[in-house]
């Protein structure tokens, strides 16, 4: 073993021009590189800012009615106009934005980790426990879940009444989210269990969750990252098509999809109420994809589309050595 | 091979009959058709609302569990599958909606998909050509459109052309005008109805289609069988459509033989959004109405057609994957 060092550290000192980027650092470098991802993640972040300061912008907060001004258009008073009822639009799109980026980020975030949990599970220990954890998950993709998301947010029961409608639909959003991924996993992670590294690893005894930890987990990594921005742009459009037909998040709560949905029927009356919703949802899940579409270029390193560093001349000279 | 068919045929009916089973709990649990029934003019009183519903066999002050063994012996013993708050037998409207569904969907799907397939090799073939990022890049806007959104500026611009043509060339929502001759009139005003929602599902279904065409053509197109192929002479469009196609074609063909059944199920968004009465805005409007055994029925009913879907998925990479035999 000393040996073996010995000579990694003397190569190192010898090509000590070549600088060694960390893994990271090259990824987040080729992302900044891509200026459509970048565009869309400062999109994203202004958004989001928005969503937690914009309601500096006016005076006005989302329910109190302004009697003097119902159904009025944009104006200096109301920055983006006023609702049928009279509340300020501008108010009400903050709020929107900040539900919508939430159900998103909780739904992408939370999903992602089941499925890599659900998936390595299934993989590592595979027999029994993988046919029965498949035997769940093939169950849960069958059922159609638009009905489910309908008959949990249209109960008239007392038991889920409690939850706000916004979190009810997370959860059943989250519940039905996660099958997809999770079976990509599982055949990832078979895979890597075949490698020579894990095999050694289970030999020498090192125990099974180190082996997720340091073995699995980095080499499904950037599928997780990518799933996670995908998973939040999948929540909000959901969100936004469930609301827009009448189930998932009602009134008195706000979401984009409330707003849109609700301003289908005067949208030649009331434009203001149905086109600002809509295009800050564009501006949110367009922004969204540009980003998952630079982190895939920035994590596949065979991809050109995205242009070059520098130093890659050296590096492709040394690839057709090889 | 028919072994293999019993066997998934078997694990698909356990899982149909667990996911029905845990819906059919979530929704009696969930769905109270008695709060109702109270908004009702006259008010009946809370004796009379139970009595109405324990004569249709929904019973609220039965437990769930009684309830659930109640509804599955109807159906296990005589086939049926409960009736609806106003009375209705589920068993008897099902079949309509579904022929409803099935009228409207048809056309669209095979459109999307012929369409979906063969721009997908169109702009494989001109790839990062200027045909290409245009078809690509609409697809990609597709994606971050939600459906019914999709929808309704669809109907938005039909209004605007009927608009400005001055009559009524489409119609956005329903299906036929009542009291319409028959013959050619009435031809026309059925196209007139299936023209909106059959585009609007067309163009915004073949995204999905037309990437996944591209890519896996793509992923082939560089392999080096047709290398090999171009080596041994093939013009390049012989060379694609000979040998990277057909490989291409596999896993398109799997999603294919998915897609197929879902005619039959139809979409709760373009037919909420159509007003379009086929079984997906049957089963959204009863859930509406605190229905519990039409819920029930159409989360079964969508299970089966998965389950068809996902067995003739595999029927269908066994016919065009020589490599693959079922057992």
């Amino acid at each position: 073993m000393t040996n073996l060092t010995d000579t990694v550290v003397e190569i190192d000192e010898a090509k000590a021009a070549d600088v060694v980027i960390g893994k990271g650092r090259i990824i987040f470098r080729r992302f900044m590189r891509n200026k459509t991802a970048v565009t869309g993640l400062a999109v994203f972040l202004a958004l989001f800012a928005f969503s937690l300061f914009g309601g500096f912008l006016t005076s006005w907060d989302k329910d109190t009615i302004d009697p003097l001004n119902i159904g009025m258009g944009p104006s200096p008073e109301h920055l983006l106009g006023t609702s049928q009822a009279g509340i300020d639009l501008l108010a009400l799109v903050v709020e929107g934005t900040r539900v919508s980026i939430l159900i998103g980020l909780i739904v992408g975030g939370l999903s992602v980790l089941i499925s890599a949990i659900y998936g390595c599970t299934m993989a590592f220990f595979g027999g029994k426990v993988d046919s029965v954890m498949l035997f769940i998950l093939e169950a849960l993709i069958m059922m159609p879940a638009i009905l489910v998301v309908a008959v949990a947010t249209s109960g008239g029961g007392q038991s889920l009444k409690e939850l706000p409608s916004w979190l009810l639909l997370t959860a059943v959003l989250l519940f039905f989210s996660w099958m997809g991924t999770a079976r990509l996993v599982r055949s990832l992670a078979m895979s890597l269990m075949q490698r020579d590294y894990v095999k050694a690893a289970k030999y020498m005894g090192v125990p099974s969750m180190t082996i997720v930890r340091r073995h699995l987990v980095p080499n499904i990594g950037s599928l997780l990252v990518l799933d996670f921005t995908r998973g939040i742009t999948g929540a909000i459009l959901a969100e936004v098509a469930f609301s827009y037909i009448g189930i998932g998040i009602k009134l008195p709560d706000v979401s984009l999809g409330v707003l849109i949905g609700g301003a289908t029927g005067q949208v030649s009356s009331f434009p203001w109420m149905f086109w600002v919703p809509l295009t800050v949802m564009f501006l949110l899940t367009g922004s969204l994809a540009m980003m998952n579409d630079g982190l895939r270029d920035a994590f596949d390193p065979s991809s050109t589309s995205i242009g070059r560093a520098r130093t890659t001349k050296t590096l492709n000279a040394k690839k057709k050595n090889k | 091979m028919l072994r293999y068919l019993g066997k998934r045929a078997l694990t698909y009916l356990v899982m149909i009959f667990l996911t029905t089973t845990a819906g059919y709990f979530l929704a009696v649990s969930s769905l109270k058709p008695a709060l109702l029934e109270q908004e009702k003019i006259p008010r009946p009183t809370p004796e009379q609302v139970a009595n109405s519903l324990r004569l249709l066999g929904l019973d609220p002050n039965l437990s769930p569990w009684e309830r659930y063994v109640q509804w599955l012996g109807g159906i296990v013993t005589r086939w049926d599958w409960g009736r609806s708050p106003n009375g209705a037998y589920v068993n008897a409207e099902f079949a309509d909606r579904v022929m409803i569904s099935t009228r409207l969907f048809i056309a669209s799907i095979i459109l999307t998909l012929i369409i979906g397939v063969a721009l997908g090799v169109y702009s494989a073939a001109r790839q990062y050509k200027f045909q290409d990022r245009a078809i690509t890049s609409y697809s990609y806007l597709v994606y971050i459109l939600p459906a019914p959104i999709a929808y309704f500026l669809v109907q938005l611009g039909a209004i605007g052309i009927n608009d400005a043509v001055g009559e009524r060339i489409f119609f956005v929502t329903g299906i036929s005008t009542p009291g319409i001759e028959p013959g050619w009139p009435a031809f026309v005003d059925l196209m007139a109805h299936y023209a909106v929602p059959t585009f609007a599902m067309t163009v915004f279904g073949w995204a999905g289609y037309q990437i996944a065409q591209r890519q896996y053509l793509l992923d082939n197109v560089n392999a080096d069988f047709v290398r090999t192929a171009r080596a041994k002479g093939l013009t390049r469009y012989q060379a694609i459509t000979r040998h990277a196609l057909r490989v291409s074609f596999i896993p398109v063909a799997q999603t294919i033989a998915f897609a197929v059944p879902a005619i039959f199920t139809g979409g709760f968004f373009a037919e909420t959004i159509f007003a379009w009465p086929g079984a997906g805005l049957w089963s959204i409007d009863a859930i509406g109405k605190q229905d519990v055994n039409v819920a029930t029925a159409m989360l079964a009913y969508g299970s089966v057609i998965f389950a068809i879907g996902a067995i003739l998925a595999d029927f269908a990479t066994t016919l065009v994957d020589p490599r693959v035999r079922v057992q």
